[in-house]
């Protein structure tokens, strides 16, 4: 894979100031970013994507932006999304991409396939995806945001998975996302919880216990399931909800099934088997992405020109759909004038804006039935909450490594930046919630960040232990025996604990949803 | 019959040996005819080498790292100049070669052999090689690689020592404004690191480098014509400044008229993070409780513009720390007299 490009002629440098380009068209518009279509004057007016950040307003998350660009700059893959360069332009980063005309398959879905795409279409989006999972895999890459919005396709029907926002990589550790920022028991694994709930895997929700690439592959599936039905399962019940439906085991590809008012659709035994095997609640029992690129579903797939007669023909442009929901759903672009406080991510229920990832485009993200939203009095004050309670937990027990780590060079050696990205990911995270119900979700938050704390606790305890055996204890095998020990000891402990508050989780969210219920009518 | 020869597994001692063979090879030789088909096939196994060391040194999806492996390795790799062959060697590897080999010299770093860090032993008396890795930042294709290991090995803290006083030094204040931006914020990032890691050092760097240091951060870093370039410099000034390791730099920062003229026009920039991190180093101006009468004069003078920025001077997020700081700061400024009216 690697080889044919290596092969490739020298990669074609992008001009890196804003007069060689011309900007055509806006075609998505964020909170402090804005998406343009625009050409490339000395490069034969090359079309591009401009996405252009505005760095003052997403101070707080500098690094995750340096982050993403970093990513982008080293991953090569024909179905990954590549930035072309990335200059400063004045208080605004400006990113130069492929221009990917048709957007992404959530906005075609929700422009003109609410139903879903047909099978054979299916298998040539998700293929391309599968072969971009399979490259990031090997590279040691977690994409950890894999759904419809994410995959974008061009005239030409290539395929490319965007959006390195919320990815990670399990050898780095200097961004404070990979493995070293972890305690957990496995060092290949990540502890953080990061992406988009609906698609999220178990694993990834009650993250204490780590996850993997297998994580991905979860949300692979949700992604099939919402290319065939025009939105992920459990999309129609608040988030709260899905999160411990999830989480409580209790869902199943049947109950999907039995929820979606299906138009007579079926599905073939090949589709359903591979989704099937991509939501086994055993992350071990996921195929590999490499593995699921074999399944009988991909064989016989059909070419680009399939997806480019069945899909883009007659598709309104992605500067027509973005006007569209412009009229539609009154975004207006001016208003860009920063009222928002920092850390809150949308300007409307409705309007979800990323402005943390920087090759997402934000196309068309009003899909209304995808995300439902609740109305929520004094939205924004509870957001900023939100995101802030999720924020400081985790600063505070970064602080706590932090504390330890002097200047040796075996120390975790976290430095601030990290502090940010993570902070980040919770907000991003609190980003999708915030259509839930203010008070489940605070409930629900409250006893996790009380749970999260006294796990704090004890993870700092048994460091300590560690650290007094580590002054005493010379043998390095003793010492490994006893870390061992102790962290299987509190790995039970954890997941006592765990289970437990989850069981009351769920009867309080029985109880307050009742509540809610009555109160309402 | 090829089978049973072939599968004897390979020692990590084996592979770093084989590594090393081809890496001289790969050194003697240029790839001047792409379709040399032998130099290909050399390369293609050079590649899996250093694959197979990463996944030694980092265990894969199916095995955690064997200690016993990962120092057998280290230190066969540091008993002669391997690094310094695969260094010189990684612009000609491919890019997917080139990141594995970055993951595994970042990860020989944290390597003990015998409670040992060998490879901080190898670069202290190889120093050039950090020099090799510094100048990467001019090359683009390289920048991003070099730029990772680089980070990797001044967690030592005497390579950051050397690194610090080298005459590299100097060049990152060019090298944090380059125009590519990915390029940019990973020299940023070295930049920072090597002035908040190690504390000791860097307060005996700055103490001892304190004139040439400022006057180059004051110029290009805090009166760039670059937005982001200011906006890090001023953020890292605060850390540096405020930190406890550093006060004797601090008092001496504080008492300059030329920084506090710097500051005050930071202050006023529209933009808002940059005033907030302005604000985070100017109270330290304000709080000296031993300000030279310059000083004291330049407040006192523009004591009322001050004081209205402050009046409509807020943080976009709550911060109750900021709003005490900015009541002290205010509360300083309006009881100053001025001193020297003789």
């Amino acid at each position: 894979m690697a080889q044919e490009h290596d092969q490739e002629p020298k990669k074609l440098k992008f001009p890196l100031d804003s007069s060689s380009y011309k900007i055509l068209d806006e075609i998505g518009v964020g909170v402090s970013a804005i998406v343009y279509k625009a050409i490339c004057t000395p490069m034969n007016s090359t079309v591009v994507a401009i996405k252009s950040i505005d760095l003052d307003q997403s101070r707080a998350d500098f690094d995750n932006v340096r982050w993403e660009i970093k990513t982008m700059s080293l991953l090569s893959h024909p179905n990954i999304l590549k930035a072309h360069c990335s200059f400063t332009v004045g208080r605004r980063l400006w990113v130069v991409m492929p221009f990917m005309s048709a957007g992404s398959l959530q906005s075609i879905i929700s422009s003109s396939f609410p139903d879903g795409l047909s099978e054979p279409c299916i298998a040539v989006v998700l293929k391309a995806t599968l072969n971009a999972l399979s490259y990031l895999h090997n590279q040691g890459h977690l994409h950890r945001d894999i759904k419809a919005g994410n995959i974008l396709i061009d005239s030409n029907g290539h395929v490319k998975l965007a959006d390195f926002g919320v990815s990670a990589s399990i050898y780095e550790s200097n961004t404070g996302r990979g493995w070293a920022s972890s305690s957990c028991s496995s060092r290949l694994m990540l502890t953080d919880v990061a992406g988009t709930p609906y698609w999220m895997a178990p694993e990834v929700i009650h993250s204490h216990t780590g996850y993997s690439f297998k994580a991905d592959i979860w949300s692979f599936g949700i992604t099939a399931l919402e290319l065939a039905h025009g939105r992920p399962p459990l999309s129609h019940l608040p988030l709260s909800k899905s999160l411990i439906m999830k989480i409580t085991k209790r869902f199943r590809f049947s109950d999907y099934e039995k929820h979606k008012k299906d138009h007579g659709k079926k599905f073939s035994k090949a589709f359903k088997d591979m989704v099937a095997s991509c939501l086994d609640q055993d992350p071990s029992k996921r195929p590999s992405a490499e593995k699921l690129l074999k399944h009988p579903f991909f064989k016989n797939c059909r070419g680009l020109d399939f997806l480019v007669k069945n899909v883009l023909h007659g598709l309104p442009s992605v500067e027509e759909r973005f006007k569209e929901s412009k009229v539609l759903h009154g975004i207006s672009t001016g208003s860009d004038n920063g009222e928002e406080e920092e850390g809150t991510e949308g300007k409307t229920g409705s309007e979800i804006v990323k402005i943390r990832r920087i090759s997402g485009w934000n196309f068309n993200e009003e899909g209304f039935e995808l995300d439902p939203v609740f109305p929520t009095e004094s939205k924004d004050d509870s957001i900023v909450k939100q995101v802030r309670f999720g924020g400081e937990t985790i600063i505070r027990d970064r602080k706590i490594e932090l504390g330890e780590s002097g200047d040796s060079v075996e120390s975790s050696g976290r430095s601030s930046p990290g502090l940010i990205a993570e902070e980040t990911k919770v907000n991003a995270h609190g980003e999708n919630e915030k259509e839930d119900k203010g008070i489940d979700k605070e409930t629900m938050v409250g006893g996790l960040m009380v749970l999260k704390k006294s796990l704090d606790e004890q993870r700092q305890n048994v460091a300590n232990l560690i650290g007094m055996l580590g002054g005493e204890v010379s043998g390095e095998e003793q010492l490994v025996q006893v870390i061992e020990r102790l962290r299987m000891e509190l790995e039970s402990e954890k997941q006592k604990n765990f289970d437990l508050e989850m069981e009351l989780e769920f009867n309080k969210h029985l109880i307050s949803g009742a509540y809610n219920g009555c109160d309402t009518e | 019959m090829k089978g049973l020869f072939k599968n004897k597994p390979r020692t990590p001692t084996d592979i770093v040996r084989q590594t090393r063979d081809i890496l001289i090879y790969a050194d003697r030789t240029s790839s001047s005819d792409p379709r040399d088909a032998k130099r290909e096939e050399k390369m293609a196994e050079l590649s899996k080498n250093i694959r197979d060391l990463k996944s030694i040194l980092y265990g894969n999806s199916e095995s955690e790292p064997i200690a016993e492996a990962c120092a057998q390795l280290t230190q066969e790799f540091f008993r002669e100049n391997n690094l310094r062959l695969l260094i010189i060697c990684l612009p000609k590897l491919n890019l997917e070669t080139r990141k594995d080999a970055t993951q595994v010299v970042a990860n020989l770093q944290r390597q003990q052999v015998q409670s040992r860090l060998i490879a901080s032993e190898y670069l202290e008396k190889n120093t050039d090689l950090l020099d090799i890795l510094i100048g990467g930042y001019e090359n683009s294709d390289m920048a991003l690689h070099y730029g990772a290991m680089l980070r990797e090995c001044i967690r030592h803290q005497s390579v950051a020592r050397y690194v610090l006083e080298s005459e590299n030094m100097k060049k990152f204040f060019d090298y944090i404004q380059l125009p590519n931006f990915d390029i940019a914020a990973d020299a940023a990032a070295t930049f920072k690191e090597l002035l908040t890691r190690h504390k000791s050092t860097v307060a005996e760097f700055l103490s001892k480098n304190y004139e040439w240091f400022f006057a180059e951060y004051n110029s290009k870093l805090l009166e760039s014509v670059n937005y982001i370039t200011r906006r890090q410099a001023i953020k890292l000034l605060g850390d540096i400044l405020l930190d406890r390791s550093n006060s004797v730099v601090m008092t001496r920062y504080v008492s300059s008229r030329d920084n506090l003229r710097i500051l005050m026009n930071l202050l006023r920039e529209s933009s808002k993070s940059i005033q907030t991190e302005a604000f985070h180093v100017f109270k330290l101006f304000v709080a000296n409780q031993n300000k030279p009468p310059d000083i004291i004069t330049i407040l006192v003078a523009n004591r009322s513009k001050l004081l209205r920025l402050f009046a409509d001077f807020k943080t976009d997020k709550e911060d109750e720390q900021f709003e005490a700081d900015k009541a002290q700061v205010v509360k300083e400024i309006a009881a100053l007299e001025p001193r020297d009216r003789t």
